[in-house]
């Protein structure tokens, strides 16, 4: 062990294993509330396991919120997780992948697939993947032209390719009349309701080598940041670490979307704070952003679930109430 | 001695036989409900929750209110559907809410509930019948069917009956009558949106003896102002989808077109959303409102 290591993996576990504490404690949360289950303390003993056995409300916590939950949890750590790859790879601290317009194209890829009556998995989830590829390569094309070095420009793409995307998904819905409309819209807004055993088994499935493979380039990010000259002196074969990184984390991403919908912002509150709290390294905030941004939309999503009265809001409304002023704040303090 | 062998004996039997007619409500059996699904039901339901307003218009017209423990948002017909538990909108039911109730049978629409929820609750241990009435016939069977699971057939029979009667004496009056008026059914104001072939509307304007101008294959088609003054309606129905009371507002601004046969003769009538696009027994009111306004040389004393 080198002297320069030791604080580095002390700052990893200590990091993983505070950051799973959070990540469990939501957890908890998000199992004993909702609109059923007569109040907390009743649903924390079923998560217990004590008190008197109670069928109805054992299968609300196990079967209705704790795939909802999970799902949650690996949403967030996935979409903190994108946001952390892009502002690297872009090397903008604005960079995410609602912002950059990458959630918008697989939202209409996954919207043409529900159109065409294909099956979630893979019909849906594979449309979102080739949508999310479709304006990475846009943005990608885009940002690395001449004119768009610079952050502004990169976020106007974003803007651009967003409000396309937005406009494209508004003609697709225009064009449907049927019962699939209502579900539509409100997946567009991020909801995690649909939520079942076998979807968070699926996405698991999905993001965990994504997971695994992006740690295993949290160096070459830390390189990245430095710089593409320094990167590459550094021994960084640039152009295959970068064309890896987009498409696993826009694999991601759109597996997300098709899940979950739009849940916008996560990738860049999470990144931002775990980068105050843990500093830069990102082979100690891959890992960060996993948890942490699991723990932050499963307690968004009890928000979502928690404040109407009647029903529930979409997810993606939480996220984007706490998000865009953030985003703001950021866009402020990086001008100066 | 004997004696206490003997009351022991008999509060077994009881018990057995309490335990018996416990039982019974568990009894179940296999039917396919009319999505096509095979549900297992239980053959004397305890507790039904309704998972959309039509449903529970007909299980209160069945009587059968007091095995009702929950219903969807918007269940406000009778009045006293509205003190029941909610568990979500139609659409958007709450699973939580559905599974807290311990409901025995669901009963859901098959276009209405969204299939993915119905699955869910199934996988939940809930059963879910759902019922798939698309026109006046199929609600009447619908209504037959629902009065079968929650034993009321003899109820359902009667109320059916009345349906009956009631729509062979609109229909009655109009034999021999050749003339159609033309029927614009307005559901929506900003787009103006109209009823297709495929709707329960477009079904009591015919029976009612008017001619639906909106007729074809999409369900809510979307109409610009010129579009319906070239389709020169003879009587306007505008239906409140809306309860916010800007319906008389949809209504004065038609005076602005006194092209429109309908606006020249003032045909232009207010109706509730809920009696045209609900699938309950209350079509049957709806179809004789329309009749009047179509027909008011027939009708004239009807509304």
């Amino acid at each position: 062990m080198t002297v320069s290591s030791a604080p580095l993996i002390k700052r990893l576990l200590l990091a993983a294993a505070s950051l799973s504490v959070v990540l469990a404690a939501a957890l908890v949360a998000a199992l004993s509330s909702g609109s059923g289950g007569d109040g907390i303390l009743r649903s924390l003993s079923v998560v217990t396991g004590q008190g008197a056995p109670d069928p109805a409300l054992e299968t609300i916590v196990w079967r209705i919120r704790l795939p909802r939950a999970l799902l949650a949890a690996l949403a967030g750590g996935a979409l903190s997780l994108g946001g952390l790859v892009f502002q690297a790879l872009l090397r903008n601290p604005l960079a995410e992948p609602y912002i950059l317009g990458i959630a918008g194209g697989s939202a209409i890829g996954a919207i043409i697939g529900i159109l065409l009556g294909l099956s979630h998995f893979p019909g849906v989830s594979l449309c979102a993947f080739l949508g999310s590829l479709a304006t990475l390569v846009l943005i990608v094309a885009m940002s690395t032209g001449q004119s768009l070095v610079k952050k502004d420009a990169l976020l106007l793409s974003g803007v651009m390719v967003n409000a396309f995307c937005a406009a494209v998904i508004m003609f697709l819905v225009s064009m449907t009349q049927d019962a699939r409309l209502h579900n539509i819209i409100f997946w567009l807004m991020g909801d995690l309701s649909s939520a079942d055993g076998r979807a968070v088994a699926t996405l698991a499935a999905i993001l965990a080598p994504c997971f695994g493979g992006i740690f295993l380039f949290s160096h070459a990010m830390n390189l990245l940041l430095m710089g593409n000259d320094m990167a590459r002196s550094m021994g960084l074969h640039l152009r295959s670490v970068t064309a890896a990184l987009l498409v696993v984390t826009s694999l991601m991403v759109s597996a997300v979307v098709s899940y979950s919908g739009l849940i916008g912002f996560v990738g860049l509150v999470i990144p931002h704070l775990l980068r105050f709290v843990w500093g830069p390294d990102h082979r100690v905030l891959v890992p960060a952003c996993i948890l942490g941004g699991g723990a932050y939309l499963t307690a968004c999503d009890i928000l979502a679930r928690s404040l109407p009265d009647q029903g529930e809001m979409p997810a993606g409304v939480i996220t984007a109430l706490i998000g865009a002023p953030l985003f703001i704040f950021l866009l402020k303090k990086t001008r100066r | 001695m004997q004696n206490r062998l003997f009351n022991i004996l008999k509060i077994a039997a009881i018990a057995a036989g309490l335990a018996l007619l416990a039982g019974s409500p568990a009894d179940a059996k296999f039917v396919t409900d009319q999505a096509g699904r095979r549900v297992e039901i239980p053959d004397r339901p305890q507790r039904v929750v309704s998972l959309a307003p039509s449903i529970t218009e007909i299980v209160f017209a069945l009587g059968r209110e007091q095995i009702l423990k929950g219903v969807t948002s918007y269940s406000d017909f009778p009045p006293e559907a509205s003190g029941l538990p909610r568990v979500g909108s139609y659409v958007r039911l709450d699973l939580e809410r559905i599974i807290e109730l311990r409901p025995d049978l669901c009963i859901a629409v098959k276009d209405g509930n969204p299939k993915a929820a119905v699955d869910r609750l199934q996988a939940l241990g809930v059963p879910v019948y759902a019922l798939d009435p698309r026109s006046v016939p199929t609600v009447i069977q619908a209504i037959l069917e629902m009065g079968a699971m929650l034993n009321a057939e003899d109820r359902a029979e009667r109320l059916v009956r009345e349906m009956r009667s009631r729509i062979d004496r609109v229909t009655a009056k109009l034999v021999g009558t050749g003339h159609r008026p033309r029927v614009f059914f307005q559901i929506g104001d900003a787009p103006i949106v109209s009823v297709g072939t495929n709707t329960f509307a477009h079904e009591l304007i015919g029976l009612a003896g008017g001619h639906n101008v909106a007729a074809g294959s999409a369900a809510y088609p979307r109409f610009n102002r010129e579009q319906v003054l070239a389709l020169a309606p003879d009587v306007i129905v505008i239906s409140s989808m809306d309860r916010a009371g800007s319906i008389e507002r949809t209504r004065q601004e038609w005076g602005r077109w006194p092209s429109v046969p309908a606006v020249r003769s003032g045909r232009i009538h207010l109706v509730d959303s809920d009696i045209f696009d609900r699938p309950s027994p209350r079509l049957v009111e709806g179809l004789e409102q329309l009749a009047g306004f179509i027909h008011p040389e027939i009708f004239g004393g009807f509304k």
